[in-house]
């Protein structure tokens, strides 16, 4: 266990999301038991006064989660400084088995509580609040899921050992290691490269033909298959190292913190795009203003990841 | 999910704080309290760190020391001709140094010998070589003393000379024959320079032997691995490398820091009790308030919004002023009393100045650990207030 002030502050904010999220709950499983909008008992009526409360509490979680998770990888990277065979987050963050589970499950929470916030505005907006259910259900979804959240963060800082030797990314991401996602690394590079200009072209096509369904599933692809050729493809060109596969080094002072471009850019064009759909699905009117911000943000994305390997070869004449 | 700030509210949560002025007078003055010893604390152990971090990129590649026991002794000197056969070993540099205890005071001076032709270990002792004349030194029977030390000499009536008791109890008058300032002054003033010579008859050291071995490496990424072949060569030695060093220090200060900080968590729950109990007594008046801007036409999500506001400011500008009063002490008056949390009380208490530092992560600390605690101790009493009937409280 380390007890070092990065640390102190997110098991501070983790302790207060969970008194806050508890309670959020408890009124979340009343109003999805009870809610009845045509109903004028008093049960109604506080459920009603109650379910700003829940709103609050969503809002106050995300709107400190967001800047959190940046602050958490921040975290991750400065601790890799300690740990010995650390050299960036990945190696701090995969010094535990469940590194990966946990920030897969941080990124999740992040779209659902920010998808919960869209579906709120929608419903506020209705004077029928027809999805008042759907929103509590949802949050009651996404606490279980702030719970494991919590608990693999926890037990992640507690299993933190100075004196444990732990992987760089440089053996984490390549073809030998025995990690589950290994084995992208012998498939040919080129074919990640040509599925993401695929789906990126049938997602700009998704937008003109205003298709939410489609939208919304290649936004989900386009969140994976970037991420993945970045890790294979584009990612060597930011390094300018051909070995070099890394999501964490990225945001390192010494590639002028790209990553956090990268990442923000990602998370906000593929957001927009897939609460953008839904919304468009269930309220059967296309949302615009959500498919420009999608449409802008996924673009300044592919223009910056495909920036750097045309950079490289304008100056270098050859490619990686 | 357009959130707009709507600029007409908060003009109305500005004005709303002001109405209840003595209350949020009271809120910001702990708060700010607070957050300026926080952020005090944290600077302080910033700026100590980076002038640590200094020292330590002076520091040579490798320190070898010899234990017996468990307790580091004097090194034999005939040990330098195996070490500098190691390939990759640039230099074997065997150090003479020390502590004496100066009673009067109750300090320890740090007092190191170096001689005037060998390669030195730190880029201080290469500057006084060139400046001084180790040599006319010898001869004198001199010294050189850091700024530190001359304070504490002149206070105890010494002008211009020092006697070292020795180990048989007999003394040595050292003249004084300059005083130094090095790059950091945490580095420096506590030292005293002299030849090697005069140091080993001080503390009663044989010729042959050194306290312990320094090392300088041609290639740094070869250091681990020379730091092993040491151990193989001599099982006695300890070896510490200066990466080691790095990390102890970093963690030693992530400790005294995170100490430091576990206490303001208990502190800050307290302050969050208070807060909540604070915005929880509502005020007649305030409930009046209420009613009528519910009564015109103010949903719940407005007064929530007026509220968050109003939180958003008392606990932002608490923050901003305490971080400018904060950057103010340690950086301007130098921290007093809270400094010798860091430096302690057993060492020669050097005086030194903190070092600007000031980077984007302590600032999310301190942001982290007190905005948003603020805002969400308010989250439940606003509730409380907005949901309240209009008509009950108009009553």
């Amino acid at each position: 266990m380390l007890l070092t002030p990065e640390i102190i502050t997110i098991l501070a904010l983790d302790f207060i999301f969970l008194f806050f999220g508890i309670i959020a709950f408890f009124i979340s499983i009343k109003i999805v038991k009870f809610w009845n909008l045509n109903s004028t008992s008093n049960l109604q009526y506080k459920l009603e006064k109650q379910s700003f409360l829940v709103a609050t509490i969503i809002k106050y979680i995300f709107i400190v989660k967001l800047p959190l998770f940046l602050f958490f990888i921040f975290t991750a990277d400065k601790l890799s400084d300690v740990i010995t065979g650390a050299m960036c987050g990945a190696g701090v963050v995969n010094s535990v088995s469940f590194g990966s589970a946990m920030f897969f499950y941080k990124i999740l929470n992040l779209y659902i509580f920010g998808f919960w916030l869209v579906l709120h505005h929608f419903d506020l907006k209705n004077e029928n609040q027809p999805y008042t259910k759907y929103k509590f259900w949802l949050y009651i979804v996404g606490f279980i899921f702030l719970l494991i959240e919590i608990y693999l963060e926890i037990d992640f800082f507690t299993s933190l050992d100075v004196s444990k030797l732990v992987s760089c990314c440089g053996t984490l991401f390549s073809a030998a290691s025995t990690s589950s996602f290994s084995f992208i690394f012998t498939i040919n590079k080129l074919y990640f490269v040509y599925l993401f200009y695929a789906v990126f072209t049938l997602l700009i096509l998704s937008y003109i033909l205003k298709n939410s369904w489609m939208i919304l599933g290649l936004n989900i692809v386009y969140v994976f298959i970037s991420i993945i050729s970045l890790i294979i493809f584009f990612g060597t060109y930011i390094y300018q190292l051909p070995t070099h596969h890394c999501p964490f080094c990225m945001l390192q002072k010494d590639y002028d913190y790209i990553g956090y471009v990268l990442y923000i850019t990602l998370y906000i064009g593929t957001f927009y795009g897939v609460s953008g759909a839904i919304m468009s699905i269930l309220e059967k009117n296309k949302e615009k203003f959500y498919y420009n911000v999608s449409i802008v943000f996924n673009i300044i994305y592919a223009l910056i990841v495909s920036a750097y390997p045309i950079t490289y070869y304008i100056k270098n004449g050859v490619w990686l | 999910m357009k959130n707009r700030l709507n600029k007409f509210l908060f003009d109305f949560s500005v004005l709303s704080i002001f109405r209840r002025g003595s209350k949020n007078i009271f809120i910001f003055f702990v708060f700010t309290l607070l957050i300026f010893l926080l952020s005090s604390i944290l600077f302080i152990s910033n700026s100590i760190k980076s002038e640590l971090d200094i020292t330590i990129n002076s520091l040579p590649d490798i320190t070898v020391q010899r234990l017996q026991a468990g307790r580091a002794i004097n090194m034999p000197l005939s040990r330098v001709n195996r070490l500098l056969a190691i390939d990759g070993v640039k230099a074997v540099i065997p150090r003479v140094w020390g502590y004496y205890y100066f009673a009067n005071a109750g300090v320890n001076f740090s007092v190191v010998g170096i001689d005037q032709f060998e390669d030195q270990y730190r880029d201080l002792y290469t500057k006084l070589c060139d400046k001084f004349n180790f040599d006319r030194l010898k001869i004198d029977s001199g010294m050189l003393i850091g700024s530190g030390i001359d304070k504490i000499l002149k206070n105890n009536f010494y002008q211009g000379y020092f006697n070292f008791v020795k180990p048989d109890g007999s003394l040595i008058k050292v003249k004084i024959d300059g005083i130094f300032n090095g790059d950091t002054k945490l580095e420096s003033s506590d030292i005293i320079v002299m030849p090697s010579k005069k140091v080993r008859e001080i503390f009663g050291m044989k010729p042959d032997e050194a306290v312990d071995f320094v090392i300088k490496i041609a290639n740094p990424s070869e250091i681990p691995n020379i730091a092993s072949k040491i151990t193989q060569l001599y099982p006695d030695s300890r070896v510490i490398t200066k990466e080691d060093l790095k990390i102890s220090y970093q963690n030693l200060f992530d400790y005294k820091g995170g100490l430091f900080l576990a206490l303001f968590v208990i502190s800050a729950f307290t302050f969050f009790m208070i807060i909540y109990d604070k915005a929880s007594g509502v005020s007649s008046d305030e409930k009046r308030e209420i009613g009528i801007l519910k009564a015109v036409g103010w949903t719940i999500d407005d007064i929530l919004k007026e509220k968050f506001y109003e939180a958003f400011i008392i606990s932002f500008v608490s923050f901003i002023t305490a971080l400018c009063l904060s950057i103010f002490y340690v950086y301007f008056l130098n921290a007093p009393l809270l400094k010798n949390i860091f430096i302690g009380y057993s060492s020669l208490k050097p005086e030194f100045d903190l070092p600007f530092c000031f980077d984007f992560q302590t600032f999310s600390i301190i942001f982290f650990l007190t905005v948003p605690i603020y805002i969400a101790a308010t989250i439940i009493p606003s509730w409380r207030v907005a949901s309240m009937d209009a008509d009950e409280v108009m009553r």
